[in-house]
């Protein structure tokens, strides 16, 4: 197991370092002059000055090899637009922001999403299961941008329940992570039904059942742990979902998380943020799969020998 | 992402339709220049407001930045040289008074003797010159440090290479000094009869240096910050808020009424509308979502400001050639009709390109025959067909934000009837500007963009046509046009100056007019304003505004 944590570990470096790579050339492809914030031409001088302080004007492999540099010391340097910050600043502010929001997203879909599958399995082909599924059917399709600007504009505006937008109080942070955490929670609810009638059906639940355990117990014990395998399977990619889903939601709900800022630096060829934000996110996310296949293994245990 | 945001406004299209219910009654007040008297009710106990600033200024240090959110705090938490008024003369502010020599050479500022900055000390004219040898410094690397090129030296310094050149000479040899504490001196190029009302820009304004050495590229956080004006910035949360609260010990407390000024950086167009009718914000800066200002026009907070900017379509001449087409071209565009059902902010059609408000309007507007405002179709149909070898198929290139389009749309319906047929390209902003040059592309025939003034004389707008100017991509190049600029330059008599424009646009737009651009309308600024503040809060042709005016009424 731990030769298998150790071996993914390292595989994450050639990994990002193509993720660096791909991102910086895309950037560099896109055109567009990060010192040109209008319609007004920056004057030559200028812009050999700004090129020089930011040392964009160097050969690429240069420039490229100086990042991967950064990267590795955990440095990402200055951003070319907001004079003044740095990628890290930029990150240490915002960062947990978007961290916290995802969290709560992911935390209503569990919560929400879980229980509603194991009752539509248990209550198989009824009225609470078709119900169940409907609702979550729904909110799987609808995206969450729209959910969201319902919810303002019904709870925030026309109730007056909580405010429109911003992040500071728990009022704040209520209907962006319902927003969010809807899809996951309708992806969840749908997951668990389907394995959970599969794993019903299984011979070892007969067998408890046969053995005389109660019920309760062994749907509690047996069905629900094997059930909630590919909920952790889909956990991984997921992760990715909601980081990107939550770029429009912060937009929606003015959050200053760094989905935000995201999209304003590449509107503004703001490099070095781009870059850093994307390093930080492919971490993210490799990191999830890693866990998400720890787990994996400890939950199943046929798996962990095939990968050791 | 794009696509992502076009669906997003998509969507709140369909849930704006169920908005238009909660629209109030029309109330056309308009907007009283000027005024702050509290003729709208009694003051009230609380004077506080929360205002949205739009999007994060990219710095707080004068010298790097660049935008007007960031101008509209700098010029409310430090004390410029000089203001403008309503008429958009500078008059003195910081500077107690400013002397022009006879060759209009040298400006001699003094300034006033209770001047301090919140740490005490006393703001000198020596801050001055620190300050703006700072900005154009090259290692600061500031955008603005070309609005001092008309300062002597100030362009080689800004220009020099520290590897190659002696840099420290070159600052020593730039024409801004510091006589004593109270008198700063500056030496121009030419006599720039703007020059007094560019020092309103926020790039003039003094920075301290103690706090510069001791925090570096920190100093405009909050903790660290050093200003010396009527406000101080309480707090920065980036991307959040800004919050500024009132300075008791400015020179001029006195007349401050707001004790806080509670800023939010809301870059969404509806999120911030939300807010605003949530009541969670008072004042919204322009940026008003296109599909929500018919509904919005409508409410009692709606006030609209005249701007300093035209939105034109620029020509590429060397692919249309003709300059009766051209003209055909301009005459076709029914602007009255795109203003009032596209654009709808009342903007004013343009009938040249300096736009109105802009001192000496009267005598530099050419009202050109090409331009009238409802257009004319058939005067455009008789130059069409006297044109020998027409352009029959264009590109009309327009970049992507909201609005441009639909425009687009209108004048490619218009030049149909001429018997033009135009595709429209649309790019991604940063794509677009360099795709457009210049060099200009050749394979554009029509480009869009604006231009929106950042000082007070029409050379900032006629200077865009001259041959080699960097913001040029139509190919458009005349020599006489050029003559006239370099003229105006050092013209230093207002209407003699005025005069010489008046030629320049009537070369441009004229009865013999080159018609290289085809300007659509004159902008205005949008804004939301709850009741209680809408009678003192004013914005004025820059879009800047002067919170120490603003009072909060009951």
């Amino acid at each position: 197991m731990l030769k298998f944590i150790v071996r993914r570990i390292f595989w994450t470096i050639p990994v990002l370092l193509v993720v660096i790579f791909l991102t910086f050339m895309m950037m560099r492809q896109i055109g567009g002059n990060p010192f040109r914030h209008s319609e007004r031409a920056v004057p030559e001088a200028v812009q050999r000055n700004l090129e020089a302080k930011f040392h964009v004007n160097d050969p690429w492999w240069k420039q490229y090899a100086y990042y991967v540099k950064g990267v590795f010391t955990l440095d990402f340097g200055p951003s070319l637009v907001l004079r003044g910050q740095t990628v890290n600043d930029i990150i240490k502010e915002h960062f947990p922001k978007s961290i916290e929001l995802g969290l709560y997203a992911f935390l209503f879909a569990i919560v929400v999403g879980v229980p509603l599958g194991v009752i539509a399995a248990l209550k198989h082909n009824t009225a609470v299961d078709y119900g169940a599924m409907f609702f979550s059917n729904v909110f799987h399709a609808i995206p969450s941008f729209l959910v969201a600007t319902l919810m303002i504009y019904w709870i925030a505006l026309k109730l007056g329940a909580v405010p429109t937008s911003g992040w500071a109080t728990w009022e704040h942070k209520l209907l962006p992570s319902i927003a969010l955490g809807f899809a996951p929670m309708a992806l969840f609810a749908r997951l668990v039904r389907g394995t959970m009638l599969e794993t019903l059906q299984q011979d070892y639940v007969r067998t408890a059942r046969a053995k005389g355990l109660r019920y309760r117990r062994v749907v509690g014990l047996h069905v629900l742990r094997n059930s909630l395998i590919p909920v952790i399977t889909a956990a991984g990619p997921l992760l990715g979902f909601i980081i990107t889903g939550s770029f429009v939601i912060e937009l929606i709900f003015n959050i200053p998380g760094i989905g935000q800022y995201y999209v304003t630096a590449v509107n503004a060829r703001d490099y070095s943020v781009v870059m850093g934000l994307t390093v930080l996110l492919s971490v993210l996310i490799i990191f999830a799969n890693l866990v998400v296949d720890i787990l994996y293994g400890i939950l199943d245990p046929r798996t962990r020998d095939a990968r050791t | 992402m794009r696509t992502k945001s076009i669906w997003l406004w998509l969507a709140l299209l369909m849930s704006s339709v169920a908005l238009v219910a909660a629209g109030c009654g029309g109330d056309d007040e308009e907007g009283t220049s000027g005024t702050t008297t509290t003729e709208g009710g009694a003051e009230a106990a609380e004077q506080v407001i929360t205002v949205n600033w739009g999007t994060e200024p990219p710095s707080l240090d004068p010298g790097l930045a660049s935008d007007v959110t960031s101008a509209n705090i700098l010029l409310n938490i430090m004390d410029p040289l000089v203001k403008l008024d309503e008429d958009l003369n500078a008059v003195p502010n910081a500077a107690e008074s400013f002397e022009t020599s006879e060759d209009g050479k040298t400006v001699t500022f003094t300034l006033r003797d209770d001047l301090k900055w919140t740490n005490g000390d006393p703001v000198t004219a020596e801050d001055f010159e620190y300050s703006w040898k700072r900005t154009v410094s090259p290692e600061l690397g500031a955008d603005y440090a070309y609005q001092f090129y008309g300062i002597v030296g100030a362009q080689d310094y800004n220009s020099c290479d520290p590897k190659k050149d002696d840099c420290a000479a070159l600052r020593d040899k730039m024409g801004v000094n510091a006589v004593d504490d109270k008198t700063l001196e500056v030496k121009l190029t030419t006599p720039q009869p703007w020059f007094l009302q560019q020092v309103a820009h926020h790039s003039f304004l003094a920075v301290n240096k103690k706090a510069i050495d001791q925090f570096g590229d920190k100093w405009t956080e909050p903790a660290n910050i050093i200003t010396n004006g009527p406000f101080k910035l309480e707090s920065w949360q980036h991307n959040s808020r800004i919050d500024l609260v009132k300075d008791p010990n400015w020179r001029d407390a006195g007349s401050v009424k707001l004790t806080r000024v509670n800023g939010r950086m809301i870059s969404d167009g509806i999120t911030a509308v939300q807010a605003f009718e949530a009541g969670e914000v008072d004042v919204l800066y322009q940026g008003l979502p296109p599909d929500e200002i018919s509904r919005l026009k409508e409410t009692p907070e709606y006030e609209q400001y005249p701007a300093l900017g035209t939105y034109y379509y620029g020509v590429n001449v060397k692919n249309i050639t003709d300059v009766k087409q051209r003209r055909a071209m301009a005459l076709a565009i029914p602007r009255q009709s795109i203003i009032d059902n596209i654009a709808q902010q009342d903007q004013l059609p343009a009938t040249g390109f300096t736009p109105k408000g802009m001192p000496g309007f009267d005598a530099i507007n050419p009202d050109s025959p090409w331009l009238p405002g409802e257009g004319d179709m058939e005067q455009a149909k008789q130059l069409m067909s006297e044109v020998a070898s027409p352009k029959k198929n264009i590109t009309l290139y327009i970049n992507d934000s909201p609005g441009h389009r639909e425009i687009a749309v209108a004048v490619q319906a218009a030049w149909k009837e001429l018997g033009i047929s135009s595709t429209i390209k649309q790019q991604e902003f940063q794509q677009y500007l360099e795709f457009l040059g210049p060099p200009p592309n050749k394979d554009v025939d029509i480009y869009r963009l604006g231009w929106i003034g950042d000082f007070v004389d029409a050379i900032n707008f006629l200077e865009l046509w001259t041959c080699d100017s960097g913001n040029n991509s139509t190919n458009y190049c005349n020599e006489d046009f050029d003559a006239l600029i370099e003229k105006a330059r050092s013209t230093e008599d207002n209407d003699a100056r005025y005069d010489i424009y008046g030629q320049a646009e009537d070369i441009l737009f004229g009865e013999n007019g080159d018609m290289p651009v085809l300007p659509i309308y004159f902008y205005t600024y949008g804004d939301l304003e709850r009741e209680s503040v809408k009678e003192s809060f004013e914005v004025n042709l820059l879009n800047q505004t002067d919170l120490t005016k603003v009072v909060v009424t009951e």
